[in-house]
């Protein structure tokens, strides 16, 4: 058995493992995106398997991701692609698998490695190797059509007979849906008076050149830290995404952005509200009022697109987190505190990062998933 | 001198391989490999070459189908040619279901009537004469000889050319007909479009149809439909919600796969068959859909054939597009495979999506792709196009049920195997209208399907200026 680095030719293996072992059929594309296209360039591919006589029994990759803090762009990773055959469990190949990839990290000044997982196993395996868990995704969502509410609490209320108890229940959850989607239509009815007079709400096709300083515009006015969604990696992340790609409204003031906001329907129907950036200027409007207009674009245009729902990620107490939130419920979003454990595992790089053990610092939304949904 | 009829199916097929294959169509017929011929003189060919019989007429009661594994699908072939009489043809696959004779020189002939069929198609031949047709005039699937044996659903022209593709590579690489295409065809096309007949949820014959369909069901006894006087208040109260609201939800959906598709947009004379929405809200819609999409004309009821209304509509979109309109499909499908096309011209159309079945999904004319129409009484190719509409979202629904999209996934998976661009149609008022219960959802599945398959998105005119 070697663990190892991915070899050249090995991708269609690794690709087929994790359609075997979660039944599913991603395609190479796919998977290209995911672990080489992205916007970091060295070779070899921070992508470690266990390979045993030909066959690859194990997979475990980061993918290296930008951000930005007031001290600059620095290189993390989102773990992804954590996968073990069954009958190879026991042996701590998961650990040997990290261990060779904190090293990459190491040489090459990752400052943290990062992800999410609702798995309660999987969250003791990697408290095991020095993750925290500083905390958890929550949703803020909206319904359109009944069908969200079932999709949004992962049940089904379809399918075997059921008992008298279900029946109540299904009852119960049917009448708060409609009685729920009453109201955020009436709030979202209230609220479509347009609040940003002259501001220009423009559709993308392609990034703005203006989004990495934006960037730096946000820090300035936020502070901590977040992705760096220069127009490279817009572009690979949003645009070129094989899986979904976003539709991104972006918000200006002239010609200067001001914002954007990125929104993609789910192959569950769902819609998602992938990103949302927002950097002061002198538009003389409440930053309040931008979100507002940003996130009623998402909602009338997932709405508009046949979604059955809208749904995003509060995650901390980041300022901009937090009045996203707010904005959110005051236009009929509600705030569901269902969601994913944050793991976060810092490494040497990372100790000297103003946001070091401070994840409220983090601005975190959908776009740091690994855009499956969108 | 090659006859007109040769010429153009040749035309046909080499412009077909150039859409949908790695080769060039040209080269299969530059290399002398391929040779249209009388029956007679087709079976006494002692050399290596696929030579296709033109002459042999399409029987009046069309004979049984019968089917041949090929690349991973099934080819489905009719007006089978018996083996020639000589014992030296060895038919390929199999004596019962012969996709190619081939003699010991390397001669292929063709187990079906391939030119035969193929000409009948791409001609409107099931439509020639004196068809029935229904209340709107026009030539149902129902009518078509080709229902009664499932053969609606047969791309048959996509078929020949990907028999033929592989005929010529293993003729070329050891001397036999392969009966898969390695390598040599590009993933599936899906064209897709929407026309605009209702933009608003509140116009007088929307909302009259509402109300009459409230009663109707007590004629057989049944409750009424007491569902559409909410929509006929929905409606009233928000009229662009589920039409005009979808076009927009259209194209931002249509982003998140990274497609495009082409609007066709009605004016012209209102009433119950007419232009519902009027011509105000018109110039609003154009300005919402963003360059990378097409715009065309939907011909109104009343312009069939009527140059002075087709005038005036064509005329009055003109005016407010910024570029002259030069595509279009039929309302109602209204389509007359004699008169429509050089009518068409006149007004500058050089491409038509109009000929599909208003009843059924199907392959009106045996091909996913598109054809240069061709007037069989002059002889002569016209200079317009025809990219038939192969899916109608209501029709699918209709015949498919809950296995709509299965069908759907079919059909993209046998295009993906022989080559070809499926044709979708969906409009904006079914697109996503709780009214219409069992369409929500319809199109974005039929997106995924197609995102799954690998198909990448193209408009008609995209397709057809490629090879124009």
């Amino acid at each position: 058995m070697e663990i190892r680095l991915i070899a050249e030719g090995e991708e269609e293996l690794c690709n087929n493992f994790h359609n075997r072992i979660y039944n599913k059929n991603r395609t190479m594309q796919q998977w290209k995106w995911d672990f080489v296209l992205n916007n970091y360039d060295k070779k070899p591919i921070p992508f470690a398997v266990v390979e045993d006589d030909g066959k690859i029994v194990g997979t475990q990759a980061f993918i290296p991701i930008r951000l930005i803090d007031k001290n600059g762009i620095y290189w993390t990773a989102k773990s992804e692609e954590t996968l073990l055959d069954p009958d190879y469990r026991g042996k701590q190949l998961f650990e040997k698998m990290y261990s060779l990839l904190f090293n990459y990290a190491g040489e090459h000044e990752f400052a943290n490695i990062w992800g999410f997982t609702g798995s309660t196993p999987a969250v003791k395996a990697l408290k095991r190797l020095d993750f925290s868990i500083p905390g958890k995704t929550e949703q803020i969502f909206i319904s359109f059509l009944n069908r969200s509410i079932s999709a949004m609490m992962s049940k089904s209320f379809y399918g075997s007979p059921k008992s008298v108890l279900d029946n109540i229940k299904i009852a119960m959850f049917r009448s708060a849906g409609i009685l729920a989607q009453i109201i955020s239509s009436l709030r979202i009815a209230l609220n479509r008076k347009r609040v940003i007079g002259d501001l220009d709400i423009r559709t993308w096709d392609k990034p703005d050149v203006q989004t990495g300083d934006l960037c730096r515009r946000f820090i300035q006015k936020w502070g901590g830290t977040t992705i760096y969604r220069d127009n490279e990696y817009l572009q690979w992340r949003l645009f070129d995404n094989p899986y979904v790609k976003s539709v991104v409204k972006a918000l200006y003031n002239q010609d200067k952005l001001l914002g954007w906001i990125a929104f993609t329907l789910g192959d569950d129907g769902m819609g998602y509200l992938v990103d949302l950036m927002i950097a002061d200027d002198d538009s003389g409007y409440a930053i309040k009022d931008l979100i507002k207009a940003l996130l009623l674009e998402a909602v009338i245009g997932t709405r508009n697109m046949g979604a059955i729902g809208i749904r995003g990620w509060h995650v901390n107490n980041h300022p901009l987190d937090k009045l996203i939130c707010n904005v959110a419920k005051s236009i009929g979003f509600y705030h569901i505190k269902r969601g994913h454990a944050v793991v976060l595992y810092n490494c040497e790089a990372g100790k000297k990062r103003v946001s070091y053990n401070k994840f409220d610092d983090w601005f975190v939304n959908r776009i740091f998933t690994e855009g499956v949904l969108g | 001198m090659i006859l007109p009829e040769i010429e153009y199916i040749q035309n046909q097929i080499s412009n077909h391989i150039s859409l949908f294959f790695n080769a060039k169509g040209k080269d299969l017929f530059e290399s002398g490999y391929i040779r249209f011929l009388p029956y007679k003189k087709a079976i006494t060919i002692q050399d290596k070459a696929i030579a296709i019989p033109f002459d042999i007429p399409i029987a009046p009661n069309q004979e049984k189908s019968y089917k041949i594994k090929f690349n991973n699908t099934e080819l489905t072939l009719w007006n089978r040619i018996s083996c020639p009489s000589d014992n030296t043809w060895e038919a390929i696959p199999g004596d019962s279901a012969p996709l190619w004779y081939k003699n010991r020189y390397g001669t292929l002939i063709p187990g079906w009537n391939l030119f035969g069929n193929l000409f009948h198609l791409l001609t409107f031949g099931e439509e020639k004469g004196s068809f029935p047709k229904d209340s709107h005039g026009r030539f149902a699937a129902a009518f078509s000889p080709r229902l009664k044996d499932n053969l609606l659903e047969i791309p048959a022209f996509n078929e020949a050319v990907a028999a033929i593709v592989g005929a010529y590579t293993g003729l070329c690489e050891n001397g036999r007909p392969f009966l898969n295409l390695n390598g040599l065809l590009k993933p599936p096309i899906i064209v897709l479009s929407h026309d605009c007949d209702i933009l608003r949820g509140n116009d007088i014959w929307t909302q009259a149809v509402r109300g009459v369909r409230i009663f109707l069901p007590l004629a057989k006894f049944k409750p009424p439909v007491i569902s559409n006087i909410w929509w006929i208040i929905r409606n009233a109260v928000t009229p662009r919600r589920f039409y005009y609201d979808n076009v927009t939800g259209m194209v931002d959906l249509e982003r998140c796969f990274g497609y495009n598709s082409t609007f066709y947009i009605i004016n012209g004379k209102g009433g119950r068959f007419g232009a519902r929405s009027g011509f105000k809200i018109i110039p609003e819609l154009l300005k919402d859909i963003p360059p990378g999409w097409d715009i065309g004309l939907h011909y109104n009821y009343d312009t069939f054939l009527n140059d002075k209304c087709f005038k005036a509509q064509i005329e009055q979109l003109n005016y407010i597009n910024d570029s002259k309109i030069t595509i279009g499909r039929a309302h109602y499908l209204k389509f007359d495979p004699e008169k429509s096309f050089s009518f068409l011209q006149r007004y500058g159309i050089y491409l038509d999506e109009s000929s599909g079945y208003p009843d059924r999904i199907g392959y009106r004319n045996g091909i996913a792709g598109c054809f240069q129409a061709y007037d069989t009484a002059l002889k002569k190719p016209l200079d317009i196009w025809e990219f038939p509409m192969i899916i109608m979202e209501a029709a699918l629904v209709g015949q498919y049920g809950c296995q709509s999209i299965n069908k759907f996934s079919r059909l993209l998976f046998h295009l993906s195997c022989v080559g070809g661009a499926l044709s979708v149609n969906c409009h904006p008022g079914q697109f996503f209208n709780p009214e219409h219960k069992q369409m929500l959802g319809m199109y974005n599945k039929m997106l995924i399907e197609s995102r799954q398959l690998g198909a990448q998105s193209k408009t008609a005119r995209s397709l057809v200026d490629q090879i124009r």
